[in-house]
């Protein structure tokens, strides 16, 4: 099961770095470090990717046929990438493609509830008090970001950090329905 | 008891060493006849000068009772509301008026705009209440909000977010000590919500003491530094929150972290 979940993960976060490095490469013919830098440059330092998964990517795209390097292999640190027709098709389809698979939950709350619903129910309410208290942190922290962003000008950066915005104010609404619950009675079936 | 004695040293807050309490609630408790929601069931809490305090909490929870008692537009079953050091239960309703009108700015979801009445005269019946000529301080104030331009309209010819700011100039002609606002975005669309509650913001960095009651989280974590929790009339948190300057990967991941591991 864990390994399973694991694997999942994995698969989820290379395609989206794959894709990534594809949507840089529709841009202009790049380097891996600038793609590396590019990548992590979009992503506003939300996610930090080292040079070795870079050029492990560029392989497999090349491999793929869905980048090709422009001019002659030389340095492979100064080899530059374009996108090929092949990446330009394979690019397009995976924008237009909605994502259908299984929602991601990350966070630990996911469990921590589970489990204090079955084996520590008298602490349940402090524990959706911290919480609360953490989204309403995070909140105020996604807020100051978001403002950030707009004011260097990078709506594509704002649009994410909205994203997460909401996210939490779900998370908090979330903890405010289970505060209110009577769990006494509701939270005594656990199977 | 002459509310204007009582207020004399109002304006300071009244406090000693750097931090003054400018409200508190002790104990209160408000029984509504015919189980009409909103009662509060023991509630103490104190708010201090120069804060921005959201409340928060489903409808019905006790919030806009608990403005509502800071306001002086309602009194408690039980306990006390004291602010600025008067307790308001001792002022008749003569002084509890001379208090609203003199150290109490509220805004209301719905604007409450007197209809046959321009822009300018809503915002300037607060101080005539007072007898004050305020018309300097209202065309400054509909200036720095944004609504000079519209100044001879009549609130049906502006927009929702147009007689908010109004509304909030209104709140604001007397300085008060204390602006209260009752879900002030509640009718308005995002981005003039977005701008009301920006308003908000910056008349807080100037020094004004906001106490706020919504139901909208992000725009209260947006500007407010301290979020009190209201369920069935009692408070089940009171949460400062900090504003530290955070590295975006502090605040959020996008799925890096379990590849970078």
């Amino acid at each position: 099961m864990h390994t399973q979940h694991t694997y999942c993960v994995w698969v989820v976060e290379r395609l989206s770095l794959k894709y990534g490095v594809l949507g840089l490469l529709k841009e202009q013919p790049l380097h891996g470090y600038e793609v590396k830098n590019r990548f992590e440059a979009m992503l506003g330092g939300t996610w930090d990717v080292n040079i070795g998964q870079i050029y492990t990517t560029l392989q497999r795209l090349e491999r793929d046929g869905l980048v090709r390097p422009v001019g002659h292999r030389g340095d492979r640190g100064k080899l530059l990438y374009e996108l090929s027709p092949e990446g330009q098709k394979a690019l397009d389809e995976w924008l237009a493609t909605p994502e259908s698979g299984p929602q991601q939950l990350h966070e630990e709350i996911y469990v921590k509830l589970l489990l204090a619903t079955r084996i520590a129910n008298g602490d349940l309410k402090g524990m959706l008090a911290r919480q609360k208290r953490a989204y309403l942190q995070r909140l105020r922290d996604l807020n100051r970001l978001e403002e950030g962003a707009r004011r260097d000008g990078r709506i594509d950066l704002a649009r994410l950090v909205r994203g997460a915005l909401l996210h939490t104010e779900a998370d908090l609404k979330w903890m405010d329905e289970l505060s209110s619950e009577r769990f006494g009675t509701e939270g005594a079936k656990t199977e | 008891m002459d509310g204007r004695i009582v207020f004399r040293t109002f304006r300071d807050g009244g406090g000693e060493n750097g931090v003054s309490e400018l409200v508190r609630l002790t104990d209160v408790t408000k029984v509504y006849q015919g189980g009409i929601t909103g009662a509060l069931n023991g509630v103490s809490v104190s708010i201090e000068k120069g804060e921005f305090t959201a409340i928060m909490g489903p409808s019905g929870s006790g919030k806009s009772t608990m403005l509502n008692l800071v306001a002086g537009v309602d009194r408690p079953t039980s306990g006390t509301v004291v602010v600025g050091g008067t307790d308001l239960g001792k002022l008749g309703e003569a002084g509890l008026a001379r208090f609203r009108r003199d150290h109490i700015g509220f805004v209301f979801q719905f604007f409450y705009l007197l209809p046959n009445l321009t822009a300018l005269e809503n915002v300037l019946i607060p101080a005539q209440l007072r007898g004050d000529s305020a018309n300097g301080r209202a065309r400054e104030l509909m200036g720095r909000l944004g609504i000079n331009e519209v100044a001879n309209r009549y609130p049906a010819r502006l927009s929702g977010g147009q007689q908010q700011r109004v509304a909030i100039a209104r709140a604001l002609i007397n300085q008060p000590t204390l602006l209260l606002a009752d879900e002030p975005t509640g009718a308005l669309d995002t981005r003039s919500g977005e701008k009301v509650m920006e308003l908000l913001g910056e008349l807080h960095r100037d020094g004004q003491t906001v106490l706020l009651v919504t139901h909208d989280a992000k725009l209260a974590t947006r500007h407010a530094t301290r979020v009190i929790s209201v369920m069935d009339g009692t408070i089940v948190d009171d949460a400062r929150l900090e504003s530290p300057e955070r590295a975006a990967a502090e605040v959020i991941r996008v799925r890096g972290e379990e590849a970078s591991r």
